[in-house]
């Protein structure tokens, strides 16, 4: 039973997390839209929607990037 | 129920819901055809009885008790994170760094170790009912999040997913009785990458609704950021294939 509960946190954490820095860049990059959103007054306010897609765009390239610089180090 | 939310809720609850009840029925089908189908049957039954509470129990107390914008924030994060995990994955698949994924190869090392594990004829197949229980119910908890997340914007959008994720099992679950063969000619990496740049998608346009924005045209936007999502995937596509050299294969933990 506790292999299987244990398997289920595993899945479900793994669901989220499959690279550490790509999950804290995401987590961090909501939090920047959330401040913005939350202290920018009507126009800037609506573009945090747009600045959260950007950010997120760049940390996918970025970290898509570092693991293709790292893929090739291990290749040799 | 209307086409925008049969459109918005249903189909990509389909199509990512497909993807998983795929490979829970290869193993299922593992099971079956070396061990008996009684014990791998009562484990998937179990499995889906299982995931049937944590849907209603956990789906219906979020849609009904949590505040709407503290839902989306909260379910728009986490599909963030979830397609996100996808999305990287499936261009590090096509970008030849992760080995593609193979249903047939999966069926016949699964196959192997259950033949290997042997079976008593009197007793009941606990080891088969347990293997599948376990696939079930894994790639189960999955199909759970998916139809959660994009059932959170209501009890309408909440049926929609439910719909979406139930054709999908009744129509993989028909093809692999029918056929009696894991369903290598689903297109699985292809389902996967798409289902990570939708599941990406709705993730940010449902957090920035939940911090309090207004996307224009609302839902029009969507097929935008998707846009935006394909584009990065297939440039990171390209990158990759810059970058490494051919043929460099490696496991995805070790990048």
């Amino acid at each position: 039973m506790s292999s299987v509960l244990r398997a289920i946190w595993d899945n479900t954490y793994g669901l989220l997390v499959d690279d550490g820095q790509l999950a804290i860049g995401a987590i961090v990059a909501l939090a920047i839209m959330w401040l913005i959103a939350a202290t920018t007054p009507s126009e800037g306010h609506d573009n945090a929607g747009w600045l959260l897609l950007g950010l997120v765009v760049a940390l996918v390239l970025a970290n898509l990037y570092r693991a293709g610089r790292n893929a090739r180090r291990h290749a040799g | 129920m209307d086409l925008t939310t049969l459109a918005i809720a249903a189909t990509p609850s389909f199509i990512a819901s497909a993807v998983e009840f795929v490979e829970a029925t290869t193993i299922v089908l593992a099971v079956g055809v070396t061990r008996g189908w009684r014990a791998p049957l009562a484990g998937a039954a179990l499995a889906v009885a299982t995931l049937g509470a944590i849907v209603a129990s956990l789906g219906v107390a979020l849609v009904t008790l949590v505040p709407r914008h503290l839902l989306l924030g909260l379910v728009g994060a986490l599909l963030l994170l979830f397609g996100l995990r996808w999305l990287r994955k499936a261009v590090l698949r096509f970008a030849g760094i992760v080995a593609l994924h193979d249903e047939d190869e999966i069926y016949r090392r699964e196959v192997a170790e259950l033949r290997a594990q042997g079976l008593t004829r009197t007793e009941w197949d606990w080891v088969g009912m347990v293997v599948s229980y376990k696939a079930v119910l894994l790639e189960g908890v999955e199909v759970a999040f998916i139809v959660i997340a994009f059932g959170a914007k209501g009890v309408a959008a909440m049926n929609a997913a439910i719909v979406g994720a139930l054709a999908a099992g009744v129509l993989v679950i028909a093809l692999a009785a029918v056929l009696r063969h894991p369903l290598t000619a689903v297109p699985e990496n292809w389902m996967k990458f798409g289902v990570g740049a939708l599941l990406s998608s709705f993730g940010v346009f449902w957090s920035a609704e939940g911090a309090g924005t207004e996307w224009p045209g609302d839902a029009a936007s969507i097929p935008l950021i998707l846009g935006a999502f394909l584009i990065a995937s297939w440039l990171a596509v390209r990158m990759l294939a810059l970058i490494v050299p051919r043929g460099a294969r490696l496991e995805a933990r070790n990048v």
